[in-house]
Order: C-alpha cells, then structure tokens, then sequence
C-alpha cells in the first residue's frame, strides 16, 4: 500500500515506524531536519513543504497513494489537506484534531474524510480504561432509545504492557490487572458464546480481533483484546460496562489537574460515566471556561501546586488523580505532592517521551502518552480500513438497518435459530412500541421492527427476504 | 446640576429624545378612536375623545417639528425616550377623564393617578363607583392597559419605520426581564410585530371565550361589552374591572377562564410564541422560569386554600376556586378579585402581600420582580454560599444550562435592592403623609399600597382592597404611588440611570 503522512512530529513518527516495513511511505513536513533524521531511521520517501497545499500532495506522488493520513499538530491544515485528497485521487483519508466539535461534524457525515482520531479523545479513553471504567468507545441509539448499539475494548490481562494502548503498567497497576476476576467478566470473556452468561436483552453483533472481522455463533467466543460491538436495551449495555470493569469497584472519584483540552476531554468522558469529577485550572478565564462546559463538575481556579488548597479541598480523598497539565515537570511535582496528601492512584499525562521512563521511576502508576495513543489508533485503522468502519458502524462494508416485516415475508413465524441469514443479525425487535431481544425460539411477526445489523453486500437480499 | 448642565458639555442629545417622544406621541391619537367608536355605539359624548385625540396628535406634531430627530437614537438617550415617553402617555391619556366631566376624577392628579394605573396596568383605582362611567370612558379605561401592558414602544418598533434602526435599546428597556432577550428573528423589529400579534390573538381568544359564556348563558352577567373590557385587562394584567365587584359580579366559569388566561400572559411571551406559533412545547416545559411560575402558583394557592379552609371563610369547590385566583391573580400582579380578600384571616393576607413580590415571568406582560430574577436570585446565594466554604471552586450560574453572565446576575441583585429600597422608601413616605394629611392608613395598608403599586398589581389592602378604593389617600401620597407605579413598569433601572451625573456628562 501507498501511503502518504503529513506531519513527522511525535505522532507521524510512530505511524511511520509502524507501517514503514509493510508499506511504501512518503512522508511530508515543513522541518527540513525532522525529514532527514527521519530518513536516516526508515526507508521512506521525504517531501519538504507545505501538505495542505496541492503541489506538495502531488509532488509526494497523492495520485497514485492508497492512504493518506494528516497528522499535524494543527487542525485546519490536516482538514484542507484530508478535502484536497479526496478531490485529487482515490485515497482514503485520516485526520488527526484537537477539536471535539470537528470530530462530532465528521461523525455526522459533514465532513467528508474517512476517519477521524481526536487526540484529546483517545487519551481520556485511555485514561478511563486505566481506572477501570472502559467507556464505550462508540454508542448510538435506535429506536427511539430502546436499542442501543455500543462498542467496547475488552481489558485484557498482561505484565508489563498494556498493548491496546501502549500504556507502560507499573507495578501498581498491574496489581490491579492480576486482581481476581469477580463479576460477570470470567462468564463472558473467554467462554464459547453459547455457554457465556451475555446479559439479558443484549446479543454480540461482532468481534474484532486484531485484522479479522468475526461474526460471532455460538462457538466464538469474546477474547481479552477484542474489540465488541453489542446490541441491546440501554439497561444491557451499562451491564456490560459493568462486567468489562470486570466487577471491581470502579473509581468513582476523580481530580484532574490541567483544564486544557486534554482536560476537559478526560472530565467529560469521566462525568458521563457518572464519575464525580474535580477539576483544577490556575488561569482563571481558562477554569471559569471549564466550569461553563461541565455543568455537573466542581471546577476550582488554583494551582495543584499548592499543599494548603490541597489539604483544604480535600483532595487527598479522592481514589485517583490524572496530571494533564501541558509541563511534564509540573506534572511530576504536582503528581509526586498528591501522593503525599494520599492519593492513591495517580495518572500522568507526558509530553516527550522520555518522560514516561522518568515517571516510572518517581512512582507515578500510570503514564499516558497523547501521541503515542493518537498513532496506535490511527495505525488501527491503516491496516485495515474497513474494521473501523465496521466499529464507527459508518462506511460502506456493514450497516444497521430498521426494517418493518411484511405480511408476505416468507421467514414470518419462523424461529429465529432457523432463520438463514448468513452474515447479518437481528439485533432487537420492536413490536407494539416495546423493543423486545429475541431469543432462539421466538418467532418474527407481521409488522415487526426488525434492527438488524447486516453486512452490506447482503441488504438488498435481507430487505428482499423480510 | 448647573454646572452638569452646561451647553455643551451635555452628554445626551435631548433635542433628538424630545423629537423621537413628539413622534410617538402623534401616533397616540389614535388610540382614542376606539372609546370614539363605543360612545358612538352607546351615544354617549365622542367629543372628549376626539377633542383628546386632536391634542395628543397636535402636540406630538409640534414637538416633533420643534426639534431635530436623528434616524437613530443611541442607547443612552433611549432611557429618557422610555422614560419621558411613560410619562408623557399617561398625562395624554389622561384628558378624557378631564373632558367628560367624569366628578370622581375631575382634578388632574387624580386623573393622572388613573392613566397611569391603566397604562402601566397597575389596576389601582380612586374610584369610589366605576359602574357611574360611561360605557366609553370605562372603556378608555381597560383599553390602556391593553396598550401598556405589552408596551407602547414594543408596538412602536413593530410599526414605525423609523425605529428600524436603534430600536433595540428602546426594545430592552421596555420589555420586561434582566439581561438580553432572546430573540425570535433576526430582527428585532420583526420579534416585536410577533409579540404584538401573539397579544392581539390571544386577546381575541379571550373574547371570544368570555362572550361564549354570555351567548350560551353559562355567564349571564357577561356579554360582549364585558368580554371585550376585561379580556383586555386579562391579557395585559391590569386588573381594571367595569364592575365595582370585579370579577366577582361573574361566574365561577368565567373566573377559571381567567385564571387560565392569566396564567397565558404570565409567560414569557417570545416562549410562548414558539409553542403556540411554532409548536415548540419545550421552550417553556423545560424552561427553568416557568417551572418555578407554576410552583409558586401552586404553593400560593395551597397556602392560602388551607388558610381558607382551617379559618372556615369558604368550603367545596368555592375555596379552590377563590385560593387558585387570588393566588394567580396577585401574583401575576392583575389585581382582579372573586371575593374580597380583605376579609380574609392575616396569614392569608400576607400571603398575598409576598406574592405580590413574586410577579410573572421576565417578557410577559406582568410586572413586580419576576420569577427568574428570584431564581437567579437564589443561584447567586447559593454560589456564594459555596465560595464561603471553597473559596477556589469556579460556580458558573446557569438559566436553562445557559450561563448567565456576571454583568446580568449584578443586575439582578441590583434590581432587587432597588425595588425593595423603593417599597420601603414608598411604605414609610405614605405613613409620613397621612400623618401630614391627617388621613388613616394602617400600617400594613402602607405597605400594601406601596407593594401594590410598585410590583403594578393594584388592589390592596384595608380601604384599598380590591372593592375599595385609593380615594382616601392625600393628593401627595396619590403622587408618590403614581411615581411607583411608573418606576415598576420601566423597572427602576431606566429611571434610576437618569439620576446620575455620568448620565448626563458627554
């Protein structure tokens, strides 16, 4: 594959060193000593100048390239970039933002690139697989909220690395991951679906392991690592967020030092997640800003720095501390002083590298690398396009579709363990305004809801059968 | 003052205040061809209402060509346009009083105290015998409250041309409510004309509604005279009646329906515009306001419906029927009455003297504090409360998830330190002066008196109650409530600016 990278910062090197040995790469950037270290680590192609321009993109050859993937540090010229691609050649696109409200357009289709990472976003998810809360990566409702579609990152259990993420686990944390498991989580992770205790109401629509797409029957089974998207009534789906917390008591109480973007993504993703979340800025516009945002969080305008606001607010009681404040120094100190006020689990967020090794050994559990996690998920989705597809439930390889049953239907009244659609799944039925989960031995009626997840290719055939 | 005052060093173009007033006030003329029409109708004398009308338009000409206009007027002079405007309206409308030899109100500052009871519609009334007007007089009388209640300058943005451009800053300090009002369109003179048009319709409605009862006999105390007069007063809540009983000389249909209206009217009307226009319902079912509207008029009622029961003053479906309408009544700051309250024990009393602080809703056409001020109110204390303790913790105040603004919440406190200031100043200037005027006014009389003027309700308590009449009061104290009653329509702010020296300096 052809691929073409904007951006040879933190970020663009990670994906180059991931995918340089597969692929032919050429890589963009402004720094003409960047480019060069960069040649002499990798064998890649190199163009100095400006990507969001049309002249540089053709001269790193965009025409005949596969992939094209702007991850500069600034939005908007990774934007003008990823819009001028999809005019000169037949690339699929990624863009890498800072900003959650490009993010929410291209979710909604109105920005036209395949794929979109939020730094910012990625880390809060991070940040929020590490206390043990794995917020759904991707939800979304049917049905007038009575189906809910979520997709998950299944914990898995290693020494040392969490390799999801690139998150270097201390001893603290993996303590933590050796924990007994307790809750549903051994009941349905690693069991043949057919013998796994699923939730009620809820079915697993897919599994993504690794490169491969599986549609799940009843002898697959969930692995730690995967990827799931389930399918359910919003009741089964904060179950399953319960049992991929593996039954431990999740934090529920967090301070987070630094209202930056970085900030303020992990506060609201933790907030969602019913977290009670405290927040520390010290420049006052920017912590008055945050205070607008998140309603539902306590937001104080003050330096973690200080050892009187932290005895006087208590912030020694909270089960966890994350460091997101844009010096790695400051994080450190201010992470080191939490511990003494008794903070039990701290998480920092770095910015160079090196520092992870630093932190490490200052005794910080967990050290999160924005740009490390940012390349990780972008690399995800580089090789293999259409898995993210799949999980963004977008794209043109999968599709959910809401189909009333006909009275002519030939599989009306027939069970559904006999129904013989290959490579789609009726997720949930609504019937008389009630969304109902059927089980093997229930029967489609006339005028039935069907949510069925299906691969694309067959939606013709499965519109043509119901 | 005479050296603020120099040539020159005048920070407010006044001839451009005093040409944009003239020009409002011409158009006021026309008002007073709808008395015309009723007492040609009734053939009852029409020249008082030509003669005012002639006057009116004739001054409002004059002062207009006497001056020099500008096609904008800036935000500064817009106080004094508002202010001199309501001063200036209420003497205009005043004249027909005058002219039609009316004895109860033959000295101007007693006709003067009754305009400006309309128009702002207050609804206090020195009246002793309102069933001796004329049917157009006692028309005039409910018909400037309609003109008032929804604003005069709302109405002349919506329709002159030449308030196209600068209209705005007339526009907020007209309508009712702290910090800016959200706006249906893109312009504000187009917001404006929809207000008016909401008004007018619901208006008709009301008519239509009251007139029913009378046609189909379930009220045969109404008819469409009646309607029409007191439906104006509903939709503006005035609480002029062209009954000496108010709406006690009606029926228990009639009196539901206008709790009902009132209710209506006590909603922010641009709200209300998006659900019965657009069909929006959660603009005013989600709205913080309004949810806090309906609470205290339910805590008002159940209050004073236990009262009524425990002290035995009425039983069965009279008790909730007399509890729900005074408690919607006062506290939307009409004035009507199903019964006189003034009998009632004194916990129900003061309980009506407090609603009488509560007021509708910011952008309706009630008066008094206003629900969201109170709101806000208590979200300030509340911060401060928290900051006591956490004095680092950042605690954005929000309306409907919006964050108010620092700028708006210090008005509000301000605005409510005023308005208390005022009742009290008010309360104890009244007591001054009986003493002066050897007249007998109780002290919670004054109090109420005041809180009633002020907050534009109306009928208070004691000889002032809502059979009663503010007739015993002296000439001065008459003065000082028509004061009140002009600073509570403008809501103090407008008025108190022009008092300070900054306001006047270039």
């Amino acid at each position: 594959m052809k691929i073409v990278v904007l951006g040879a910062g933190q970020v663009g090197v990670t994906i180059v060193e991931a995918l340089h040995d597969d692929h032919d790469v050429t890589v963009v950037d402004l720094d003409a000593a960047r480019l060069q270290a960069l040649s002499y680590r990798y064998d890649v192609r190199t163009v100095r100048g400006n990507g969001a321009t049309r002249r540089v993109l053709q001269d790193a050859g965009i025409a005949e390239a596969n992939l094209m993937i702007a991850c500069t540090s600034r939005d908007e010229i990774n934007l003008v970039a990823g819009a001028l691609v999809k005019k000169l050649s037949e690339a699929q696109t990624i863009v890498r933002t800072s900003n959650p409200e490009y993010l929410e357009a291209w979710q909604e289709r109105q920005i036209d690139v395949d794929f979109m990472v939020s730094s910012e976003l990625e880390t809060a998810h991070a940040v929020s697989r590490t206390i043990g809360v794995p917020a759904a990566k991707q939800t979304d409702l049917f049905a007038d909220g009575a189906v809910q579609i979520v997709e998950f990152d299944v914990p898995r259990d290693v020494g040392g690395h969490d390799e999801l993420t690139g998150i270097p686990l201390t001893e603290a944390a993996e303590r933590a991951a050796e924990r007994p498991l307790t809750g549903g989580y051994e009941h349905v992770v690693g069991l043949p679906l057919r013998e796994a205790k699923v939730p009620a109401d809820s079915k697993v629509a897919s599994i993504i392991r690794g490169d491969r797409v599986i549609v799940p029957r009843g002898d697959q089974s969930i692995m730690p690592g995967d990827r799931i998207i389930i399918i359910g009534s919003p009741e089964a789906a904060r179950t399953w967020s319960r049992i991929m917390a593996r039954g431990e008591r999740p934090v529920d109480d967090v301070v987070i030092f630094g209202g930056g973007a970085t900030g303020l993504a992990i506060a609201r993703l933790l907030v969602e997640q019913k977290i009670r979340v405290r927040l520390v800025e010290p420049r006052e516009e920017r912590a008055r800003e945050v205070a607008e945002a998140l309603p539902d969080a306590r937001v104080y305008c003050a330096t973690g720095l200080d050892p009187d606001f932290i005895e006087r607010e208590r912030i020694g009681q909270a089960r966890a501390a994350v460091f997101a404040m844009r010096e790695d120094a400051k994080n450190l100190y201010a992470a080191t002083l939490a511990r003494v006020h008794g903070i039990g689990f701290t998480i920092a967020i770095v910015h160079e590298p090196i520092s992870i090794e630093v932190f490490e050994h200052a005794g910080i559990d967990v050290a999160v690398n924005p740009r490390s996690v940012t390349a990780e998920e972008i690399v995800r989705f580089a090789h293999d396009p259409r898995i993210r597809q799949l999980a963004m439930l977008e794209g043109d390889r999968f599709e959910i579709l809401d189909i009333t049953v006909r009275e002519t239907s030939k599989l009306v009244r027939t069970a559904f363990k006999d129904l013989p659609m290959t490579g789609s799944l009726i997720g949930a039925i609504v019937r008389d305004g009630a969304a109902l989960f059927p089980h093997g031995n229930d029967q489609l009626e006339p005028g039935d809801r069907a949510i069925i997840f299906t691969e694309s290719r067959r939606v013709a055939e499965v519109e043509k059968a119901l | 003052m005479a050296r603020v005052l120099r040539p020159g060093a005048l920070g407010v173009d006044v001839g451009s205040v005093l040409n944009l007033v003239g020009a409002l006030l011409k158009y006021l003329g026309v008002a007073f061809l709808l008395p015309a029409a009723f007492a040609v109708g009734y053939e009852e004398p029409v020249w008082p209402f030509l003669a005012a009308a002639g006057i009116t338009t004739g001054f409002g000409l004059l002062l207009e060509r006497g001056t020099q206009g500008k096609e904008r007027v800036g935000p500064r002079e817009g106080f004094l346009v508002v202010a001199l405007t309501w001063l200036a309206v209420p003497a205009f409308g005043a004249l027909p009083y005058l002219f039609a030899n009316e004895p109860q109100l033959a000295r101007p500052v007693d006709a003067y105290f009754e305009a400006m009871s309309g128009f702002t519609a207050t609804g206090a009334t020195l009246l002793t015998d309102i069933e001796a007007l004329d049917h157009s007089l006692a028309m005039w009388r409910q018909f400037t409250q309609w003109l008032g209640g929804m604003g005069i300058i709302v109405l002349a943005v919506a329709v002159l041309p030449r308030l196209r451009v600068g209209g705005r800053e007339l526009f907020h300090s007209e309508l009712a409510g702290p910090g800016e009002v959200e706006r249906l369109t893109a312009t504000i003179r187009e917001t404006a004309r929809r207000l008016w048009v909401l008004y007018v319709g619901l208006t008709l409605a009301a008519i239509v509604a009251l007139a029913a009862y009378g046609w189909t006999g379930a009220d045969p105390a109404m008819g469409l005279y009646e309607a029409t007069a007191h439906s104006f007063s509903t939709l503006a809540i005035g609480g002029f009646s062209t009954q000496e009983e108010s709406m006690a000389a009606f029926g228990a249909v009639t009196q539901w329906t206008i709790v009902v209206f009132l209710l209506l009217a006590g909603i922010n009307f641009l709200r209300l515009y998006l659900v019965l226009v657009r069909g929006q319902v959660h603009a005013v079912a989600r709205d913080d306001e309004f949810r806090l509207y309906l609470a205290f008029a339910a805590a008002g009622s159940a209050l004073l419906l236990a009262e009524l029961l425990a002290g035995d003053l009425a039983g069965g479906e009279e008790a909730v029927r007399d509890a729900v309408f005074q408690a919607v009544s006062i506290m939307t700051t009409a004035g009507f009455a199903s019964t006189d309250y003034t009998a009632w024990t004194p916990l129900a009393e003061l309980t009506l003297l407090v609603l009488m602080f509560l007021g509708a809703s910011a952008g309706s056409t009630g008066g008094s504090i206003k629900v969201v001020r109170h709101l806000l109110m208590f979200r300030i204390i509340r911060r401060e409360l928290e900051q006591t303790v956490h004095r680092e913790v950042m605690v954005p105040v929000r309306l409907n998830t919006a964050v108010v603004e620092d700028r708006a919440l210090r008005g509000v406190v301000t605005f409510i330190v005023l308005y208390v200031g005022l009742f009290a100043l008010g309360a104890v200037g009244l007591l001054v002066d009986a003493r002066r005027a050897a007249v007998e006014v109780g002290s919670f009389e004054a109090l109420g008196a005041a809180a009633a003027c002020l907050g534009n309700v109306g009928p208070a308590f004691g000889f002032a109650g809502p059979f009663g009449t503010y007739e015993p009061f002296s000439d001065l104290s008459t003065g000082v409530l028509t004061g009140l009653m002009w600073l509570g329509r403008l809501e103090i702010i407008p008025v108190a600016v022009l008092l300070t020296r900054s306001y006047w300096r270039a």
